[in-house]
């Protein structure tokens, strides 16, 4: 093998090894709003808000109380999960009560609004400053011979973790059941005596949850600021978008495809032209199969 | 055990129910007959707190539970087998009985009605882990049949139990609620299928356009000349 050939193969490693970090934000990204959408039928676009909400809590529990990073990343999920409990029983609860046909437009209305005010919030409260870490761990890891910084291998296994206690909570716990219950037929859940009304709260705050955490995990790579929230917003909109809507395990897999996709289009045609080529496949992928990669009949968030 | 009194319901501003007036005692079968329209279904969608009603009382047990959400009133101890079923369609068969025990956390008390639900019905326990929205019409009705008794009700509210089935298994799931009563259940079963249900009936209500117009037992009824005239066919 000569030397370029070597370059070109260490060149695709890293293509892939960033892509698939970044594939991990966005399928826990992704996750939060296929579960809002299945079981609340929310199009949710004021998810990025609590992503910087995340952030903005790692980064006053991490740099001004001066917690560990655990901790820190604790106190984000919490106030994330929080804030999104918070905003179901302020918001989405009452609009439920008012509206019947029209509810996935007025829901849809209300999180746009509600993504304005929120970020307008975060610039008056914490300024149009950026608010970043150079690093949680000073240290980093040999992957494939590659040097990657802690953070960001750890920001990945956040992801994964996160996404597998969502996995066993869905699957194994009685409320996790009971989320998946209204997903599939809210009577029957109705029926058989879950109290919708929780469940919603719930699942908006578990949503809520996951975008935190991204937010507070990534906070070395993008800091805090009160429009931070816009790119993942709409990198996790494109994934559920291409993998189903509604469908969290189709979610995870787009992530990953998203995020390699996203960093091997970067190195081809140059910055600037990822996101074109992102939304080209969209398109393409809208016109020949609407109902998303992993799309189905049955109505369900995780099966 | 169910007292409904004046109760009066419907669809915005379409009201379906006038005064319907009816009573269940413990261990009763009664049903609830009528033609297309009539408002069974709104009647049971009412006592179970999927439709708020606009008037009267619901009494179960001695409490007032008008109005209470749906959730409530499983709680209370009524289950609602609706016409639509509202099977978990993606989820086996063993996971949707035991989501009809949500309400009940002794695992002991779940097991044990599994165990009875799989003998009551055994192709549920032969398909055990297959996902509910692969079942046949037949065994769907069973599932959710199934999952209604999960929970220890007092009473049953079944809805159109023979739609859509074929006369077999019709009598099959006939033979099922018969069953059941006989083991003490007290049930409400809301039927276009007049003839067979008045033959496993105590007692019938008939329902006419939102109204109650006749009300005995089930063996007067069957002779009845107005009922045979119009929902039997016979002269």
């Amino acid at each position: 093998m000569n030397e370029w050939d070597d370059m070109e193969l260490a060149t695709l490693q890293d293509l892939l090894m960033t892509g698939f970090l970044r594939g991990g934000l966005y399928a826990s990204m992704a996750v939060g709003l296929a579960l809002v959408f299945g079981v609340m039928n929310i199009c949710h676009f004021a998810h990025g808000e609590y992503y910087v909400l995340g952030a903005y809590g790692a980064f006053f529990a991490f740099v001004t109380a001066g917690f560990n990073p655990i901790l820190s990343l604790l106190v984000a999920s919490a106030l994330s999960f929080l804030a999104g409990a918070v905003t179901e029983k302020l918001l989405f609860y009452p609009l439920r009560q008012r509206s019947k046909g029209e509810w996935i437009m007025n829901a849809f209305l209300l999180t746009a609004g509600l993504s304005v005010v929120l970020q307008s919030s975060y610039r008056v409260f914490f300024g149009m400053k950026y608010r970043g870490i150079t690093q949680y761990w000073n240290t980093s890891f040999q992957i494939f011979g590659m040097r990657v910084p802690a953070d960001r291998v750890i920001a990945f296994l956040i992801a994964l973790v996160a996404i597998a206690g969502l996995w066993f909570f869905l699957k194994k716990t009685r409320s996790g059941r009971a989320i998946r219950a209204v997903s599939q037929d809210e009577n029957g859940a109705r029926l058989v005596g879950i109290n919708l009304d929780r469940i919603q709260t719930l699942t908006f705050a578990l949503g809520s949850m996951l975008a935190g955490l991204g937010g507070a995990s990534m906070l070395s790579l993008s800091p805090a600021y009160p429009f931070a929230g816009n790119k993942p917003l709409i990198a996790s909109w494109f994934v559920v978008t291409i993998a189903g809507l509604g469908n969290v395990g189709g979610a995870i897999v787009g992530g990953f495809i998203v995020g390699i996709f996203e960093s091997v289009s970067y190195f081809f045609l140059g910055s600037g032209w990822q996101e074109v080529a992102s939304l080209l496949l969209l398109i393409l992928l809208l016109l020949f199969k609407p109902t998303g990669l992993f799309g189905t009949q049955i109505k369900s968030v995780w099966e | 055990m169910l007292e409904v009194e004046n109760l009066q319901a419907g669809y915005n501003r379409l009201q379906v129910l006038w005064d319907v007036s009816l009573e269940i005692r413990q261990g009763e079968f009664v049903a609830l007959i009528g033609a297309n329209g009539a408002g069974k279904s709104t009647t049971l969608r009412a006592i179970a707190g999927m439709l708020p009603p606009q008037g009267g009382k619901v009494r179960f047990m001695g409490e007032e539970i008008t109005g209470q959400p749906a959730h409530r009133i499983c709680q209370a101890g009524i289950s609602f087998i609706t016409e639509e079923l509202n099977l978990f369609q993606a989820m086996s068969v063993e996971e949707n009985l035991l989501l009809g025990a949500y309400l009940c956390r002794d695992r002991k008390l779940i097991k044990t009605n599994l165990e009875n639900v799989f003998g009551f019905f055994p192709v549920l326990a032969e398909r055990k882990k297959q996902l509910a929205g692969t079942l046949s019409g037949g065994e769907r009705r069973m599932l959710a049949l199934g999952r209604g008794l999960m929970s220890n009700p007092r009473l049953l509210l079944i809805d159109e139990p023979s739609l859509g089935l074929a006369p077999i298994v019709v009598l099959t799931v006939f033979r099922a609620l018969q069953a059941l009563h006989q083991q003490g259940a007290t049930l409400l079963l809301v039927e276009q299928n007049v003839t067979n249900t008045l033959q496993i009936t105590n007692r019938a209500y008939l329902l006419e356009q939102g109204k109650i117009t006749l009300a005995a037992p089930s063996s007067d009824l069957l002779e009845n000349q107005y009922l045979k005239e119009t929902y039997l066919g016979r002269r």
